[in-house]
This record gives structure tokens, C-alpha cells and sequence, in this order.
């Protein structure tokens, strides 16, 4: 909700409160995680598009095949899932090949690093914002593991019966949230999926890919069915990724969009009456 | 209602701007160096270590696929397959202290692995293949390189219709990695032409662009800054990877 400062100096006097909410490791960590996501995601399509298909199995198998973005012929783009065949010309299979035509390719060139074909170069920048990402996440987590801060996130058993009420609130079903710390007990579910499960799941079917990783822990890449299934589990986790995304900016430009970002930027964060509501 | 236009469009900034922006980077060659940096942090973490898994017989494939290119066009080589490659000789030479010229046959006594491993292609798709070859181990033995000798070049029998010769390079550690071997037979059969005939490398530790085709030539260096573009590899000369393990 938007939250006008003059009403409520006029009608509680004690606010608006600022709060120093977020770290400068939290939001450091936070912007460059945003920038590698993207990254991530358009080099991943790059090289997705060198083999643009997806098997349930360890080897190459098409008689397993997921997915698969093809050009049957020229000017036709086409998008079979689970041997169900959809027209996706301009979409998928054919597409713009990033130098102002058009050709046989998966992912179109505006949204992939470098626009055009290019595996090599894809590789180069998937396999630095990879660390990136990696040092990000890690910095985040000691630094909050320190500071204490990452109980506050932390989904406990405890909070599964105040998610529904949670829910219900949201849902506008009941009128006041339940009572929760600095973050609401459906953000604990949604951080807690996101930073120790799904994260940690997609570089761990990334690393699932390598043949070097695969001969040192081969376990690995064996938990996730194999390499071509690591590979539709890396894919996965990135569409759920980008899933958690739009929830996230949807619920930033929902609750006090300008608060969230000053927030974000320079850490402090406007209390409203409601303390702690926020994405 | 203005600030959810301001937020569309920032969104859809974002995500229409990333790979415009992403491209010119790409293009810039202190950024480009800067991306391939950290090609030696996961040499140094991953390396050559462990073994490649193995498979059962069940799991091979019988088409295995062509990976890079298909037989070499040139006439020699055409001739070399058309005389059942008896004129074939694999030469180890550079800082060695004995240089010497493997006919097939020789190779062919020698110990032979056979083995069923994954080929990994960089573009992303696996095969399984059943290789039986030399150790590449057991040639370094024989031709003993000598305190200067860093890598292993693999010159092959093949270009790329422009005049890049093909080559690959490992260095003697990999090398001499057990599961490295010069395979002269796929799924009990010699080699065909499609798949390197006679002579071809297995690296199931590292992906399939490092497995050269048609080898006929090793040669011990120092470095191999001299040979080619300077990167290692025909491919490595194209942009990928030297250490090829992820």
C-alpha cells in the first residue's frame, strides 16, 4: 500500500519511523545478484541454444525428450513439449538471429549474451557471473549468519500455521496480519526456498554438468538422473528462479514501491503502521 | 497508475537492455579478458582429478554421433584411408629424448584399454561410447619427455577448409591421467573416418572438443604460444576454453 507521510504525522504523531533495515553486504549482495541473475539467464539461453532440447536422461536420448525447440523449415519456428508440437515462430525456433535477420535459432537474440550465436563467448560470461553469484550468496549468508540476522529469515515450523493466516490476509479474507518479526512468515517461505533450496539447486545441476566435477563427485551428477537430466533440472530451477522473480517485483511495485527501492539503495526503510509489511 | 508505467517500462528496460548491453561488453577485449579470467580458478578447484564414471556395455551407443567435423576432405588423407592406413605414422617428437614414429601396428600391440565412457560435447548433448586404444601414459613412457616439456600437441590430419589446421594440447598431467588414451577402436570396431580413423585422443575428463580426431603428430613443448593462434587448440583459438572440464 501506498503511504502518504502528511496523513499520518496528522493522525499518529509517533510516525513515520525510518528504520535502518538492509546491510550494505545485504544490498551490495543484492544488486550484483540481480545483475548476474540476468546475466545468468541470457548466457544460459546462449548456450541452451547450441543443443536446444531437454532429456530425462543421463546420455543424449530422443525417444526422452522434454523439450525440444526446432526450425523444421525455413520461417517456421516450432516448441515441442512432452511430444506435443506448438507453432512458436518468432517466439522460438525461428528467431532473430541478433544481427537485424532472421534464422533457425531457439532463443531469439534480444534476449541472449551476445545477441548473436556465439557458444564460446555465452560460456565466458555464464561461467563468471556463475562465481558472482556464488560469492554474492556466500558473502550474504556469513555476513547475516553473523550478525544474527538470518533467523529472521529462516522458516521455522513454528511459522507453517501463521503462513495461512498469512495467506488469508493477503487473500483480504482477515483483517490483520498475524504477528511476525521483521519479515512475514509466507517472505520466510519464499526466502527460505529460494536461498537454500533453489539457488543452491541450480549450481549444483550446473556443477552436475562439468565431466571434470562429474570425475571427482560423480554422486552428483548420478542424484540428478544423469547429465542430460541435470541439465532440464538446471533449466528448471532457472524458470522457477525467474517465477520468484516476478512474484518478488510484483510485491516491491505493490507494497510502497519508492520505499522499498530508497530501501534497497540506501538502507533505511519507512515504517508504516503495519511494521514489517514489505517484500 | 504512473509509477506502474514507470515500473513496466523499467522492467521491460531491463530485460531488453541486458543483451544490447551484454553484446558491446562482449566486444570490448579488456572485458572479454576479464570474463575468461576465471578459466584458472576452475582449473585450479576442479583439475584433473577421479575418474570418469564408467558404463556397461548396455549403455553404448551403436550410431555414436559424429561430433565436430566429418572426414577430412583432403586427398591424402583419402589416400591414406584407401591404402588401409599403412602409411600412417603417428610421430612423438619436440623435447623428448626419443623421438620416434608409431606405425599403426606397433600401436596396435601395444597394451590396449578399452573403455565406456561419456562423451560430453561442450554444446551440450552425451554419447556413450566404448573406446579401446593405447594409453597415452604408456607413449609418453616410451619416448621419455624430457625436464622442458610442459604440454602435449595433437596435430591432426585435418583443416578447417580455411587453413587452420586442427590441434588440441594437454599438459603432461592430464596426459598421463589413466582414462586418457589414444583410442584406435569405437564400439569394438576400428575407427571410421567420420570418427577420427586411425588414430583419435579420449579425455573423458573434459569435454569432447578436447578428444582430436585424426591424430598423427605429438609434440612436446614448453608452450604452445608459438603454434597457431596461441591458445592451444583449434577451438581454444575460436574462443573456448583450454581447460575444458566444465
Amino acid at each position: 500500500m501506498a503511504y502518504s507521510e502528511g496523513m499520518a504525522q496528522s493522525t499518529r504523531p509517533s510516525l513515520p519511523r525510518t528504520i535502518y533495515r538492509y546491510a550494505v553486504t545485504t544490498r551490495v549482495s543484492h544488486w550484483l545478484w540481480a545483475i548476474a541473475f540476468a546475466v545468468l539467464v541470457s548466457s544460459g539461453l546462449q548456450i541452451f541454444n547450441a543443443a536446444p532440447y531437454l532429456d530425462a536422461s543421463d546420455k543424449s536420448d530422443p525417444a526422452r525428450r522434454v523439450l525440444a525447440i526446432d526450425s523444421p523449415s525455413q520461417g517456421v519456428g516450432t516448441t515441442t513439449v512432452l511430444g506435443r508440437t506448438f507453432t512458436t515462430t518468432g517466439w522460438l525456433g525461428w528467431t532473430d538471429d541478433g544481427m537485424g535477420s532472421k534464422t533457425g535459432r531457439a532463443f531469439p537474440g534480444w534476449i541472449t549474451i551476445p545477441a548473436y550465436q556465439d557458444l564460446a563467448d555465452g560460456r565466458r560470461w555464464h561461467l563468471f557471473f556463475a562465481w558472482i553469484a556464488a560469492g554474492c550468496w556466500i558473502a550474504w549468508i556469513v555476513s547475516a549468519a553473523i550478525k544474527g540476522s538470518l533467523q529472521e529469515m529462516v522458516l521455522r515450523p513454528s511459522d507453517l500455521p501463521k503462513a495461512w493466516q498469512m495467506q488469508l490476509y493477503y487473500l483480504k479474507l482477515r483483517k490483520e496480519p498475524p504477528r511476525h518479526g521483521t519479515y512475514n512468515p509466507l517472505q520466510k517461505a519464499a526466502y527460505t526456498f529460494v536461498g537454500f533450496v533453489l539457488a543452491p539447486l541450480v549450481v549444483l545441476t550446473g556443477m552436475a554438468l562439468s565431466p571434470g566435477i562429474d570425475a571427482i563427485a560423480s554422486p552428483l551428477t548420478v542424484v540428478f538422473g544423469g547429465r542430460q537430466f541435470a541439465r532440464l533440472w538446471h533449466f528448471a530451477g532457472m524458470m522457477l528462479l525467474i517465477g520468484f522473480f516476478a512474484v518478488h517485483v510484483f510485491q516491491v511495485a505493490t507494497q510502497g514501491f519508492l520505499n522499498q527501492m530508497n530501501a534497497m539503495i540506501t538502507g533505511r526503510f519507512r515504517l508504516s503502521e503495519r511494521d514489517g509489511a514489505g517484500p | 497508475m504512473k509509477r506502474r508505467i514507470f515500473l513496466a517500462s523499467s522492467i521491460g528496460a531491463a530485460l531488453t537492455g541486458c543483451s544490447p548491453i551484454g553484446t558491446a561488453l562482449n566486444d570490448n577485449p579488456g572485458f572479454h579478458r576479464m570474463l575468461g579470467s576465471v578459466q584458472g580458478l576452475n582449473h585450479l578447484l576442479i583439475g584433473t582429478r577421479g575418474m570418469a564414471r564408467e558404463y556397461r556395455d548396455a549403455d553404448v551407443d551403436r550410431n555414436f554421433r559424429t561430433n565436430g567435423f566429418s572426414t577430412p576432405a583432403d586427398a591424402a588423407y583419402a589416400r591414406m584411408v584407401a591404402g588401409g592406413f599403412r602409411s600412417y605414422r603417428l610421430v612423438a617428437d619436440g623435447a623428448v629424448e626419443r623421438p620416434h614414429a608409431f606405425t599403426l601396428d606397433e600401436l596396435q600391440r601395444m597394451p590396449q584399454q578399452t573403455q565406456i565412457t561419456r562423451h560430453d560435447c561442450v554444446e551440450g548433448w552425451s554419447a556413450i561410447g566404448k573406446w579401446s586404444g593405447v594409453r597415452l601414459g604408456d607413449v609418453l613412457d616410451a619416448v621419455s619427455p624430457r625436464a622442458g616439456a610442459r604440454y602435449v600437441v595433437f596435430h591432426c590430419l585435418d583443416n578447417d577448409g580455411q587453413g587452420n589446421l586442427y590441434y588440441e594440447s594437454l599438459d603432461l598431467h592430464q596426459a598421463r591421467h589413466p582414462q586418457t588414451i589414444l583410442a584406435l577402436r569405437l564400439n569394438d570396431a576400428p575407427l571410421d573416418p567420420d570418427h577420427g580413423a586411425p588414430v583419435r585422443l579420449r579425455v573423458p575428463t573434459q569435454l569432447g572438443y578436447k578428444s582430436a580426431k585424426w591424430v598423427a603428430r605429438l609434440e612436446f613443448v614448453g608452450s604452445y604460444a608459438n603454434i597457431m593462434a596461441g591458445h592451444g587448440g583449434y577451438w581454444e583459438d575460436q574462443g573456448y576454453e583450454w581447460y575444458a572440464g566444465i
